[in-house]
């Protein structure tokens, strides 16, 4: 076992459980503890043993723990042992607030990955670092011990006997004498979270550094689990009227807290505040098995899909999926029926082919069969551009080819009677307009442009 | 039984397709310890061999900005570029279309060759969100085309989505109103469109690499 211990300046509980699920991307084990009485840091341990290998030597880790916690805003000490109490108290020790510039320059003061090496760097330390009652450090002053080495030296039944069975135990687990089972965090089934905020918000991008907190604790929350995240939704909570809530989808599963921050980034860039903000949540829905795409190393086309979605996902976080869609043929004879759109997010379009797909031999066939009316052999000719509703027209004065009769939607209630033509338009412009063969008006439906 | 000779067919034929396609990544891997899109071309051709003629680098610019400033709508301005998409969708690139002053009709469209699943439709709020989209997909290397119909753009705005081109290497494809012919624009290439009964007349106002030119190309209208 050896265990990093994080010792923070006073924090929200929000915010320590925030950091909580942070710590977990790097550890399966993590045990907060909120500020106790006589000590008014909160503390984070966690354990890197096993993960040592994964993420390279003690010293190493320890720079990106630490630099990852920088980014997020805290000031946090940090001391490595084989024990918690260990660790706390090398944390303890470093002087210097900002740890991860002075680490090279103390030699790794606040490292030790052994019991042996624990016990020769803890010689030294004044006994005021030890985690015990006030009354307690001062009897060891008046008992002449001024160094944490000159207590270790004494025998455990003397200090027992002298000093009372709590120093004694703490000790011994300081050293790793005796066990120090520590409570771990257990992951709760959904994720969601929220932080308060002491002055009200007024502007959205005053949101995106708490949310990049939030979000690092859901990345870590998403690690530890080997999930990603499809959906989910920030709460902006108001005071006296209902909540905000945005909800923010992808169309590929993403465990990235910076990729999750852009596409928020986005939404909250689109959002009118109608009230400030007090509060923000992050509540994190469908879960589900990343996919394996980083070890996709060489397929180019995988990583087009990729960007492809990415893009998909930050234009619909922006615009909102009814915004950013997909066209398809519907087998209709209604112009202004033989289409669909769907939201890109729901079609996910698969890694691009370099032939056709069934989909597309597919849908020609429909179409074709579709249109296929009143000639048997070729479909009738369609616009490019067809009008988002047909346009009332004076009668053409000049038609170029037709008619197409289509008579169709007996038995929906939007039944058509037209006569299509292809017209001359001003200016060297071609007309699709129809006769409609109920009203007797002309109208204008699409352009060949 | 001829059925399950063209299935065979189609199944050996993927079988190459995938072998090349693995070869490819090996010599790739081979090559540079990664694996790296294939050069990309820096034209892409248009289909009408008097326009390619025209072009310095034999069809649409990639990588760049295309002003295209038609007379007015039904000329024959998009028929114009439905080769190109055409081809570019087909070859697995994405068609961005960023909030068209009409449907893309879906029939007309495969008619012409698209493949339809290539393509993605997205209608904004107003100018400012549709110039953000044109360069949010100008950027994707995924996406091989971006059409857009700016309202108002300056010559600093076109020379940031020629920037995004760049970045994502495809075809930018700007519709602008022939007066923007009399304003200075970084575009690679521009061109004012008039359409008669003799087909659709082009004029090449600028560029890159070329000087000015006129044409009249026949692209597949109706009539």
């Amino acid at each position: 076992m050896l265990w990093l211990c994080i010792l923070l300046p006073p924090l929200e509980p929000a915010a320590l459980r925030n950091l909580t699920f942070w710590a977990l991307q790097w550890s399966s084990q993590v045990s907060p503890r909120p500020p106790v009485d006589g000590d008014d840091c909160a503390a984070l341990w966690l354990e890197i043993g096993a993960s040592r290998q994964l993420f390279g030597a003690a010293a190493a880790l320890r720079e990106r723990i630490a630099a990852s916690l920088t980014a997020l805003g805290y000031n946090g000490r940090l001391g490595i042992a084989p024990t918690p109490q260990g660790a706390a108290l090398l944390a303890r020790a470093c002087t210097s607030v900002s740890v991860s510039v002075n680490a090279h320059a103390h030699a790794h003061a606040d490292i030790a990955t052994t019991p042996g090496e624990l016990r020769r760097q803890l010689h030294p330390l004044p006994l005021t670092l030890l985690a015990l009652p006030r009354e307690q450090l001062a009897a060891l002053h008046s008992a002449g011990l001024r160094r944490i080495g000159e207590l270790l030296a004494l025998p455990v039944a003397a200090i027992a006997q002298r000093f009372g069975p709590d120093a004694s135990g703490y000790l011994q687990r300081l050293c790793g004498t005796a066990p120090d089972p520590l409570r771990l965090i257990r992951l709760p089934p959904r994720f969601t979270n929220r932080c308060a905020f002491v002055g009200a918000i007024t502007d959205t991008t005053a949101l995106l550094f708490p949310l990049q907190r939030l979000l690092a604790g859901l990345q870590g929350y998403l690690r530890s689990l080997d999930r990603a995240v499809q959906r989910f939704t920030l709460q902006l909570d108001h005071q006296r009227r209902a909540p905000t809530r945005l909800q923010i989808a992808l169309a590929r599963p993403s465990r990235d807290a910076a990729q999750l921050l852009t596409l928020a980034r986005e939404r909250l860039a689109a959002l009118v505040l109608e009230a400030p903000v007090h509060g923000l949540g992050l509540e994190a829905q469908e879960l589900l098995q990343p996919l394996v795409l980083q070890l996709d190393c060489f397929s180019h086309s995988t990583q087009q899909a990729e960007q492809l979605q990415q893009a998909i996902d930050r234009l619909t976080a922006r615009l909102g999926p009814e915004a950013v869609r997909t066209l398809r043929t519907a087998a209709d004879h209604r112009p202004e029926r033989a289409w669909t759109a769907r939201a890109a997010q729901d079609t996910a379009p698969t890694a691009p082919n370099t032939t056709p797909t069934a989909a597309t031999t597919a849908a020609t066939t429909a179409i074709a069969t579709a249109t296929a009316t009143a000639t048997a052999t070729a479909p009738p000719l369609r616009p490019c551009w067809l009008l988002p509703e047909p346009r009332a027209i004076e009668a053409p004065t000049e038609l170029l080819a037709g008619p197409e009769r289509i008579e169709s939607g007996w038995w929906d209630g939007a039944d058509i009677a037209r006569d299509y033509y292809l017209a001359r338009g001003a200016a060297g412009a071609q007309w699709w307009v129809y006769h409609d063969l109920r009203s007797g008006a002309w109208h204008l439906h699409g352009l060949w442009a | 039984m001829e059925r399950a000779i063209s299935l065979e067919r189609t199944v050996s034929l993927e079988r190459t397709a995938l072998l090349a396609q693995l070869s490819t990544a090996c010599r790739d891997v081979q090559a540079g310890g990664e694996a790296r899109p294939a050069a990309r071309p820096t034209a892409q051709p248009t289909g009408f061999a008097p326009l390619d003629a025209a072009l310095p680098g034999g069809g649409w610019p990639v990588g760049a900005i295309t002003e295209l400033m038609p007379e007015t709508q039904g000329i024959g301005e998009l028929s114009l570029l439905l080769p190109a998409l055409a081809q570019l969708s087909r070859a697995g690139r994405y068609i961005a279309w960023i909030a068209p002053p009409c449907l893309p009709y879906p029939p007309a469209l495969i008619h012409h060759g698209l493949a339809l699943e290539q393509l993605l439709l997205v209608q904004t709020r107003d100018a400012r969100t549709a110039l953000w989209a044109t360069e949010q997909a100008l950027r994707c290397p995924a996406i091989g085309a971006v059409l857009a119909w700016p309202e108002a753009i300056d010559d600093r705005q076109v020379r940031r989505l020629q920037l995004a081109a760049e970045a994502g290497g495809s075809c930018g494809l700007l519709y602008r109103p022939p007066a923007a012919a009399q304003q200075h624009s970084p575009a690679a290439l521009r061109m004012l469109l008039r359409g008669d009964v003799a087909g659709l007349h082009i004029e090449i106002r600028k560029v890159r690499g070329g000087g000015r030119h006129a044409l009249v190309v026949h692209p597949a209208a109706a009539a």
